[in-house]
């Protein structure tokens, strides 16, 4: 005993001296206000990564929504703006195929399903800091997401809110504490966190005005706004108090417009830009830039991104299924994808294709619906048809087809009225300019549309509750059936995924032989990039990966 | 009467013998020999207007076919001049591009041109606060280039034939009024107008019966000068997507955007449709030069 008491003493000495500049530093830390940031959950710095250099990034337009995500559904503000924000969850920056198996903590560095996945409880990181300094906390999650949902009670409402179904099965958001925050759900549904992942998804501060994003940003992501030069570039800054242990590795972006297509690929070949912008750069222009040889790295990806037909459902000729299958049927796929993309696009239902997907049907299963079989027999079928419509060589059903004035629109639209004609079809195009065309499909101003749709995420709930659900705003068609609505939302809430594919699989077969919205194919990308780039590691989506956290340059 | 009394002079009335010009093919010929430049246009331009009129005939394919397993194609047997990225046909779509030029061009620069004369005409023939007003006008419409002014009123009248038409017409009007007014400043000085006015005819009679008619020269040398700009003014126009809407061919679309992505690759798609804009404006300037210099008597031998 003797002998134990001074090693005793010894050992409280030793670790008080040990313990005691840490104390000291957490002490301090808390007085100034600078503790740090919780980093639970956050991946170790790459051990090659080199701090440093600005990336120059490749931009097509200047921002029309400014950096308000939430009120846009184009890539053109989410690419540009991603670094400005976190979101509660992120998919893997890694990882290309994203799914429920990829998504990793964000602001939320760890979540837990309860109740039978009805409740979905999300811890926060504590002492985060949004960018102009105040404290991150639970209130601003609850802030954003009821703002999103449109809740009775919610602070404020969105000018235009494009994803607002997202978040229809969500009955409640408490903000149990500053740093604990729980999704009530009507159902369960999986599919949240999914949705909550996407680039579409970022937290915004509750103490800045929603309408003062559409000139400045205010987040708490990896990057700070340092100067938007209209038309010219959006340039970020490293924010040196991010949670992210020695992250970001880039001093800086900048975001270069350049309006013209074939000028922003020749500024990439000569190496002015590092990086491509998402989905733009397609099998031509990356043949293009393969046989200049440029130096470059390329990495052939899935966008997400569907070329579809619309048809206004709720007026003649279109009300009547026949039409609108006579006109699935006329139009052949394999053909469309060789001809319009130069086979830079694949064949598929509503959900992207396998690999780029998950759900994507089999080709057994494509080889059955509507314009994917034997073109003349297709056709043939297209015509009996229209003859059982009441149209024919004596009355021509003539239609009108709208279309945003974009080369590749207009090619879409090209392709499409010619297959028609090949049934009796008469169509006439209607090239409508592009801040016209979201607004003129919303109204439903329109009889028939050669239409892009990107999907945030590779989810049933995210493309079926957006773009084929009854009274969705984006539900351009109003394709409305209430035995559709029952499988969307069986599959919604089902917790098995080999229960849950042979559901979403049959709804795709479904709405291809209503011709609620035929897809006529899925674009590809090439995603080039200059070899001194490292960890931007492209995704089969367009929306998710434009964080630039992870992001070096090898120089 | 008057006839009578020179038969009652005894007196022979002589009348002024025509010149000998040996019929309109020899006049042709004449114009040929002496012109060979404007021949050329002139041939040009034939073959321009025999292509618009005779589309179907001339047409090797669907001008707006698709054909996914040719897309592409070299020019060659099955496609003259090449195939485009969805697979139509090059030669065919710029036989039916042809009319699309032609008729724009023609109908804008006559409506135009017609337009414009009529201002230009009564402008001068009346003169004083009219002219004054109406040339401060013409100044504004004429301070805008022909290709700004089109533009902005092509992308207020959405892409359409009769659009294109109108958009194009209307920069012309400054300029042909200009023309056919500094035509009757003099003509209306002129003794027999003098006279038509002492005899008490009606003013719009003189201006149309007696001084429009002297203005013609000067008028046909306009119209076929205009004819090369209006057609490079749509050929513009439906580059920047504001011409004759796809899938209809039109020379300046067939040049445009989804062209300059392929033309690496498949340089036959710009090359065509480009030396087919080239020879219609070339030959319409040829052709107008040479009118101006057989129709304006100061140049005539020049």
């Amino acid at each position: 005993m003797r002998l134990r008491l001074p090693a005793a003493l010894l050992a409280i000495v030793g670790v008080a001296l040990l313990a005691g500049p840490v104390l000291g530093q957490a002490q301090k830390g808390a007085d100034t206000g600078k503790a740090p940031a919780s980093t639970k959950g956050a991946r170790a710095p790459h051990p090659n990564g080199k701090k440093g250099g600005i990336l120059l990034a490749m931009h097509r337009e200047d921002l029309a929504q400014g950096f308000s995500i939430h009120e846009t559904a184009t890539i053109a503000t989410v690419w540009p703006s991603m670094p400005c924000f976190n979101n509660l969850v992120m998919f893997d920056p890694f990882k290309p195929v994203e799914s429920l198996d990829t998504v990793i903590p964000d602001l939320a560095e760890r979540w837990s399903w309860q109740d039978n996945y009805r409740n979905l409880v999300l811890f926060l990181r504590k002492n985060v800091k949004w960018h102009d300094g105040q404290p991150f906390t639970s209130k601003d999650v609850k802030y954003t997401f009821d703002m999103v949902r449109q809740a009775a009670d919610a602070q404020t409402r969105l000018r235009i809110n494009p994803r607002k179904d997202w978040y229809a099965n969500v009955e409640t958001i408490e903000a149990a504490d500053p740093h604990t925050v729980i999704f009530h759900l009507k159902r369960p549904q999986p599919s949240l966190l999914m949705m909550l992942a996407s680039g579409y998804s970022p937290v915004y501060p509750a103490h800045v005005p929603v309408a003062e994003f559409r000139s400045k940003c205010v987040g708490t992501g990896p990057f700070k706004l340092k100067e938007w030069r209209k038309g010219e570039y959006i340039e970020f800054t490293r924010n040196p108090d991010y949670w992210a242990p020695g992250r970001p590795y880039l001093d800086g972006i900048r975001y270069v417009i350049v309006k013209e297509r074939g000028t922003r690929f020749a500024a990439l070949q000569a190496g002015r830009l590092d990086i491509s912008f998402p989905g733009e750069a397609t099998k031509p222009i990356a043949d293009q830039l393969k046989a200049s040889g440029a130096k470059l790295n390329f990495t052939p990806v899935g966008t997400n991104v569907n070329d579809n037909l619309i048809m206004n459902i709720k007026k003649p000729p279109f009300d009547n299924v026949k039409v609108r299958r006579a006109i699935s049927l006329a139009v052949d796929r394999r053909a469309y994808a060789k001809a319009v993309h130069q086979g830079g696009a694949v064949a598929g239902a509503s959900m992207q294709p396998k690999p780029y997907g998950f759900w994507g049907l089999l080709e057994k299963d494509l080889a059955r619906l509507p314009g994917y079989g034997k073109p003349e027999e297709n056709k043939a079928e297209a015509r009996k048809l229209l003859a059982e419509a009441g149209y024919g060589p004596q009355k021509r059903l003539q239609v009108e087809m709208g279309t945003r004035a974009i080369a590749i629109y207009v090619d879409f639209a090209s392709f499409v009225i010619n297959e028609l004609k090949q049934v009796g079809i008469e169509a006439t195009l209607k090239q409508v300019e592009t801040a016209q065309w979201h607004p003129l499909v919303t109204r439903r101003e329109y009889q028939m549309g050669a239409n892009l749709t990107g999907l945030g995420i590779d989810d049933p709930d995210g493309n079926f509750y957006e773009n084929f659900a009854c009274g969705s705003p984006r539900n351009y068609t109003d394709y409305c059936d209430e035995q559709v609505m029952k499988m969307i939302d069986a599959q919604s809430q089902e917790l098995d995924l080999k229960k849950r594919q042979p559901l979403v699989a049959q709804i795709q077969r479904k709405l291809e032989q209503d011709a609620a919205r035929p897809i006529m194919g899925w674009r590809l990308d090439h995603f080039p990039m200059a070899p001194h780039v490292k960890n931007l590691v492209p995704h089969h989506n367009i929306y998710n990966y434009g964080r630039m956290q992870e992001v070096w340059l090898d120089k | 009467m008057a006839e009578r009394a020179v038969a009652d002079t005894g007196l022979e009335m002589v009348r002024p013998a025509r010149p000998a010009t040996g019929g309109t093919w020899a006049s042709v010929a004449r114009f040929c020999r002496k012109k060979p430049l404007g021949a050329a246009g002139g041939a040009l331009m034939l073959v321009i207007v025999v292509a618009a009129l005779f589309v179907e005939p001339l047409s090797t394919h669907d001008p707006i076919a698709t054909d996914a397993s040719n897309t592409l194609a070299r020019p060659g047997r099955d496609h003259w001049l090449g195939s485009d990225h969805l697979g139509r046909d090059i030669y065919s779509r710029i036989v039916h591009g042809s009319r699309v030029s032609l008729i724009v061009g023609v109908l804008s620069t006559l409506l135009g041109s017609v337009l414009g004369g009529l201002i230009g005409l009564l402008s001068a023939y009346f003169g004083g606060k009219t002219d004054l007003i109406t040339q401060r006008f013409l100044d504004i419409l004429q301070g805008l280039p022909l290709l700004v002014l089109a533009l902005v009123m092509s992308a207020a009248l959405g892409p359409a034939v009769h659009n294109v038409i109108i958009a194009i017409s209307v920069p012309i009007i400054p300029r042909a009024a200009r023309v056919i007014r500094s035509s009757v400043l003099s003509i209306r000085e002129m003794q027999y107008i003098e006279s038509a006015r002492a005899l008490g005819i009606r003013h719009l009679r003189i201006a149309f019966r007696h001084v429009l008619p002297n203005t013609m020269g000067p008028f046909i040398v306009l119209a076929t000068a205009q004819l090369g700009s209006a057609i490079l003014v749509e050929a513009t126009l439906s580059f920047l997507g504001l011409g004759v809407p796809e899938p209809y061919p039109s020379w300046g679309r067939m040049l445009s955007v989804s062209a300059a992505e392929y033309a690496q690759k498949a340089p036959w798609l710009v090359l065509f449709p480009g030396v087919a804009i080239s020879l219609a404006v070339f030959g319409s300037n040829l052709l107008g030069d040479a009118l101006r210099d057989t129709l304006d008597p100061r140049l005539r031998g020049a």
